[in-house]
């Protein structure tokens, strides 16, 4: 690392592109006067897909295997709201199997994507033991993603019109004692980062976004819960089976570092309740409709995906090719909050300042 | 479907006097969710029409820009989608297919920021008055239209079976006499 004198009392120093937080890289040039960061500024790119002009030239089936590998931890939530554009435009009714198995599989995803961030939180402090104790509990639902669908990432759960998978009554047990496992073992989990004063003494009050800059900057999903701003998707906007089913939206005003892994932590405690409602309430019947027609029309469609709001755009031309098809995930609407929360922060803490946005850089970039 | 409208009527009102006739509609999903369309006759209405939902307390969610080639037409469109209490507002702006421009919006939304630099990087559409206007994802030092005299691999790996490459050189020769 080279610090580059700019005149007066500040330094530009650049941090990236590859470890800042994640296996990710993106490119940070911070001003800094001694050991504190008084402005930042970004740089992005690196992977850059070429992923929207990808989708203009593949079908409309083809696209929902491209769309889940948008991203990695939330692949489940571009699928599904991809699944949701389109059935909008076709003028498509999915069964209500389907609506309570595409929530089953988009609450297990959740719970895996908010443990894997806790899980880094721990490592970026120094706190290896909570952070392999984090990884080994993860791994339970690493192992229920791969027992129900087949795979420990990219589900393919999602299809036009309905899911794939049907998900047989034995596996329901089996995915409700795997929950009874998790659950005393998330709330010791819980209390360590409520109580333990290493974890509380780096990430308490640090990274500051206040409620009004939160409000400014559109920011969505835990970020903007972490500072106080009742923003969910499945609330606003009721889809799939979210509007049958009991959950609370968790809001934390600590604006903080702190605030926002509350709210994950949190969040996965309403996630196990919704995956219990779904394994319990599951109706039978059908689990796809079939497609139809395709005219030339236009439609959108939101969703709550772990880092926050996802949003698709498609626009048909009467063929089975997407005349276009945009979305716009979480992390592209949070990375410009950094320049907030890390002003006036130490250098040293910028790599968890970063990581408490629950950063996705292939995903911003597609 | 009245229940929805009826629910935002005020701005739906003020956002149809800056729409071209005719252009207006609503739809819903299959959970009942709104999504409500407009159409603005010329890029200038735009500071109006996202004045209006920033004073109602909007949220922009995404813009979208698109070349109407696929629909046989030389224009370009932006959407920028708003949300509201949970309703979608979908203003859709047609550009001049010679000379794209769009006012920036950046100073009522400052998330517009890299939504707007996204678009002139990658769609060549000029957004005026930007207070930020570098590249997003691409290296200042990259010519303007570089990503366009790339060859993808799946044309180049095909060319020997598929005229795709064949056509794309005769067009490029075509170009340069």
């Amino acid at each position: 690392m080279t610090a580059m004198n700019t005149g007066g009392s500040t330094f530009s120093m650049p941090l990236g592109p590859v470890h800042v937080a994640l296996e990710e890289p993106v490119y940070f040039h911070l001003t800094v006067e001694g050991e504190t960061i008084r402005k930042v500024d970004l740089t992005s790119g690196h992977v850059h897909r070429g992923m929207e002009a990808m989708a203009s030239q593949r079908n409309l089936t083809k696209n929902t295997t491209l769309t889940e590998r948008v991203c990695s931890l939330c692949s489940n939530s571009h699928s599904f709201t991809y699944c949701m554009a389109v059935e909008n435009v076709l003028g498509l009714d999915i069964p209500q199997r389907a609506r309570y198995l595409r929530v089953l599989a988009e609450e297990i995803k959740r719970v895996a994507s908010h443990l894997f961030n806790t899980a880094i939180q721990a490592h970026l402090i120094g706190f290896k033991s909570l952070f392999m104790h984090i990884m080994e509990v993860r791994e339970i639902m690493q192992d229920v993603k791969e027992t129900v669908y087949g795979n420990r990432m990219n589900l393919a759960q999602n299809c036009i019109g309905g899911v794939k998978c049907d998900v047989t009554p034995e596996l329901l047990v089996y995915i409700l004692s795997a929950i009874d496992k998790m659950k005393p073992m998330l709330e010791e989990i819980r209390d360590i980062y409520a109580t333990n004063s290493m974890v509380l003494g780096r990430t308490k009050g640090l990274g500051l976004l206040p409620q009004e800059d939160a409000l400014r900057l559109g920011v969505v999903g835990p970020v903007a819960r972490g500072s106080g701003l009742k923003m969910d998707v499945r609330k606003a906007s009721p889809y799939a089976a979210y509007p049958e089913l009991e959950f609370d939206v968790i809001l934390h005003s600590g604006c903080c570092i702190h605030s926002r892994t509350t709210v994950r932590l949190d969040e996965i405690f309403e996630s196990f309740r919704l995956i219990i409602q779904c394994c319990k309430r599951l109706p039978g019947g059908p689990t796809i409709a079939s497609m139809r027609q395709i005219r030339s029309a236009e439609a959108c469609a939101r969703t709550e995906a772990p880092r926050g709001e996802v949003f698709y755009y498609i626009r048909t031309n009467g063929t089975d090719i997407p005349a276009r098809l945009k979305w716009r995930v979480p992390s592209y609407m949070n990375w410009e909050a950094l320049g907030v929360m890390m002003k006036d922060c130490k250098v040293a803490d910028a790599a968890l300042i970063t990581n408490s946005i629950d950063p996705c850089v292939s995903c911003t970039e597609r | 479907m009245q229940d929805v409208i009826r629910n935002n009527a005020h701005i739906i009102k003020n956002l149809t006097l800056c729409s071209e006739t005719g252009t207006v509609h609503h739809t819903t999903d299959s959970f009942g969710n709104a999504f409500h369309w407009f159409r603005l006759g010329t890029p200038r209405h735009l500071t109006r029409a996202a004045g209006l939902l920033r004073e109602a307390g909007a949220r922009l969610c995404m813009t979208t820009a698109y070349n109407r080639r696929h629909l046989s037409e030389p224009m370009q469109e932006i959407c920028y989608h708003f949300e509201l209490a949970g309703v979608v507002y979908n203003l859709t702006v047609t550009l001049n297919g010679e000379w794209p421009v769009v006012p920036s919006i950046t100073h009522l939304f400052a998330n517009a920021d890299w939504h707007e630099r996204e678009m002139m990087e990658l769609y060549g559409v000029n957004v005026t008055d930007h207070p930020n206007p570098r590249r997003l994802f691409l290296d200042e030092e990259f010519d303007e239209g570089i990503l366009n005299q790339a060859v993808p691999l799946s044309i180049m790996m095909n060319g020997a079976c598929t005229t795709d490459l064949w056509e794309r050189v005769l067009k490029n020769r075509e170009k340069l006499s």
